[in-house]
């Protein structure tokens, strides 16, 4: 039986009652998992214990954080196992984790408790210089502990028709970086390839590219200009490299097989993502207008699949915002059925080659869904055990966004022991 | 429990002469041995060794390992023919960080072209003796009934069969 804790923000099984119920779950994935869920405050010891000149501290990002600010805060942590958790500062009184500093380390405190000791991502040495153009580097290419990451624009085009993904804040985040930072619009091709050059001169410290944005519905055919901005950028990318084909990763629009030939061609790319975001037509008209008025849940799935035929198997993925599928009012009303149906198309996906991962959903106050509150950490354990096992049952791999080339899917952490 | 490792151990973990050998296991229970030639003894007093492939089996086997909190074994022959076993429990994965980028540009000038999955950490809680006289001498001394009978025979001459 587990018992129900009262706190100020969330009534559930504490998280050790609630590993109890999965002994073949790792724990450190778990741990993982709830500090996505319920973000972590950094304690004034911990902040006096960071050190900018080797700790990485926030950069620009795709997406804000919960609490709305932007701050010199740690841009995340690494647990013990090199796991990676990406998780933002949170408001004390919605019950995040702790970072504290005790005896000479980080730590993760619940209720009190030392959990984990943790670090603090590396600060990686091209942070601090900047481009020809005068530009701060870490404002054209940010860095997780062993990616780069490009976010090529700064704009998503449904949510000019108020059709935004109702999970996303990527217009509301893009404008405060720009006011608050200086983080410009769109990125130039020359600015991306002088500070790949420039991060990728630090041996050892990157193992793949990622590059994303939002939605844009320009050009003759639709997405036509998102796709010549990704082939700028992978084409100047490229110029580092002595082989054609580089570690990357593309998070973009559902592109049509000719464009998608185009990317894979004309680029160094190997591996390409298209976020349903949620599975279910139903569900995914309601959560993002947009991308259902102008290529539609049956057609998005269909471009996912057909990309297999040019990328190939376990180089082409989904990603959920998982936990949205539970969202208030038109979402699933319990866990079990959300979980049936998710893993019922994730499986449907996989039979044809396409992989399917996570992560932890964020109500986050520059969404429509602000105020909400993501799911239990058991329907994440469950979420996460289903999609890793269709990937066993499937032959399918993922790495190309698993623990090291991503961090931020809990189900592709576990692929680790595939 | 993590223990402190002897100056001998240390030391027979540190000769470039000795045959060193990392025996883990999978989720299923199979072993898995492989010569690790860079198992060596950290300032802290934990072990540290390096994984090349991050494919490998090894790889997976210390992640489980790490994940459900089982140990792994260390074997050390000497060239003089002492043989040390060290049981332990893999505590840490340096996947970045100045650890790890030391050691990828150590691997690799000695090595040439090749990467680095990763610095892994290992706590030591047990260590064996295995050379052959100290368990030839231990087990006569545990279990004085384990013996042939032969063994212990007068000679024949004696006995006048």
């Amino acid at each position: 039986m587990i018992a129900l804790v009262k706190t100020n923000y969330r009534n559930e099984a504490l998280f050790e009652e609630t590993l109890a119920g999965h002994p073949d779950f790792p724990r450190l994935i778990a741990l993982k998992i709830d500090v996505q869920r319920r973000g972590v405050h950094y304690s004034e010891r911990a902040q006096k214990a960071v050190d900018p000149e080797i700790h990485q501290l926030r950069s620009p990002y795709i997406f804000g954080s919960r609490d709305g600010e932007i701050k010199a805060l740690p841009e995340s942590l690494l647990l013990r196992d090199g796991t990676t958790i990406l998780t933002d500062p949170t408001p004390p009184d919605q019950d995040p984790y702790i970072v504290d500093h005790v005896d000479g380390r980080f730590v993760l405190i619940d209720r009190g408790e030392i959990l984990e000791a943790v670090e603090l991502w590396p600060k990686p040495a091209y942070y601090g210089k900047t481009t020809r153009s005068g530009l701060p580097m870490s404002h054209i290419v940010t860095a997780r502990p062993q990616r780069l990451n490009v976010f090529q624009s700064s704009f998503c085009y449904f949510w000019a028709e108020d059709k935004g993904c109702r999970f996303c804040d990527i217009v509301t985040h893009t404008k405060q970086q720009r006011q608050e930072l200086g983080v410009p619009n769109r990125l130039t091709p020359e600015d991306v390839r002088e500070t790949v050059a420039e991060a990728i001169k630090e041996a050892g410290r990157f193992t793949s590219l990622c590059l994303t944005a939002g939605s844009v519905i320009k050009g003759a055919r639709l997405f036509d200009r998102e796709v010549d901005f990704y082939v700028e950028l992978l084409q100047a990318i490229g110029e580092n490299f002595r082989t054609k084909k580089f570690p990357s990763q593309l998070i973009a629009s559902a592109f049509d097989e000719d464009q998608l030939a185009r990317l894979y061609e004309e680029t160094g790319l190997t591996s390409y993502t298209s976020d349903l975001e949620v599975f279910g037509e139903e569900q995914f008209n309601w959560i993002c207008p947009g991308k259902a008025k102008w290529v539609g849940y049956k057609e998005w799935r269909e471009r996912l699949i057909r990309a297999v035929g040019i990328f190939g198997r376990g180089h082409v993925g989904t990603g959920l915002v998982g936990g949205v599928e539970l969202a208030k009012p038109h979402g699933f009303r319990t866990e079990n059925d959300a979980l049936e149906s998710t893993l019922s198309e994730a499986e449907a996906l996989a039979e044809r080659g396409v992989t399917t991962v996570y992560i932890v959903w964020v109500p986050r106050p520059g969404s429509a869904l602000s105020g909400q509150k993501a799911p239990s950490l058991d329907y994440y354990i469950r979420l996460a055990t289903g999609l890793q096992n269709l990937r066993v049952k499937y032959g399918l791999r993922v790495d190309f966004d698993d623990y090291r080339r991503c961090g931020n899917h809990p189900d592709s952490d576990l692929a680790r022991l595939q | 429990m993590s223990i402190p490792l002897s100056a001998e151990t240390i030391e027979l973990l540190g000769d470039p002469d000795t045959l060193k050998v990392l025996t883990t296991v999978d989720t299923n229970g199979s072993p898995h041995a492989v010569v690790k030639k860079s198992l060596h003894t950290a300032d802290d007093g934990t072990i540290h060794f390096l994984e090349i492939f991050e494919a490998s089996v090894s790889h997976r086997n210390l992640t489980a390992s790490i994940w459900f909190d089982r140990k792994v074994s260390i074997l050390l022959f000497g060239k003089e023919g002492r043989q040390t076993q060290i049981k332990g429990r893999p505590v840490k994965c340096h996947i970045s960080g100045p650890v790890f980028l030391d050691h990828y540009a150590r691997v690799r000038e000695r090595l040439g072209d090749v990467d680095l999955a990763g610095v892994w950490v290992v706590e030591p809680e047990e260590v064996i003796d295995e050379s052959f006289a100290v368990r030839k001498a231990q087990y006569r001394a545990e279990h004085p009934d384990f013996i042939h009978l032969d063994r212990i025979a007068k000679p024949l001459e004696e006995v006048g069969v």
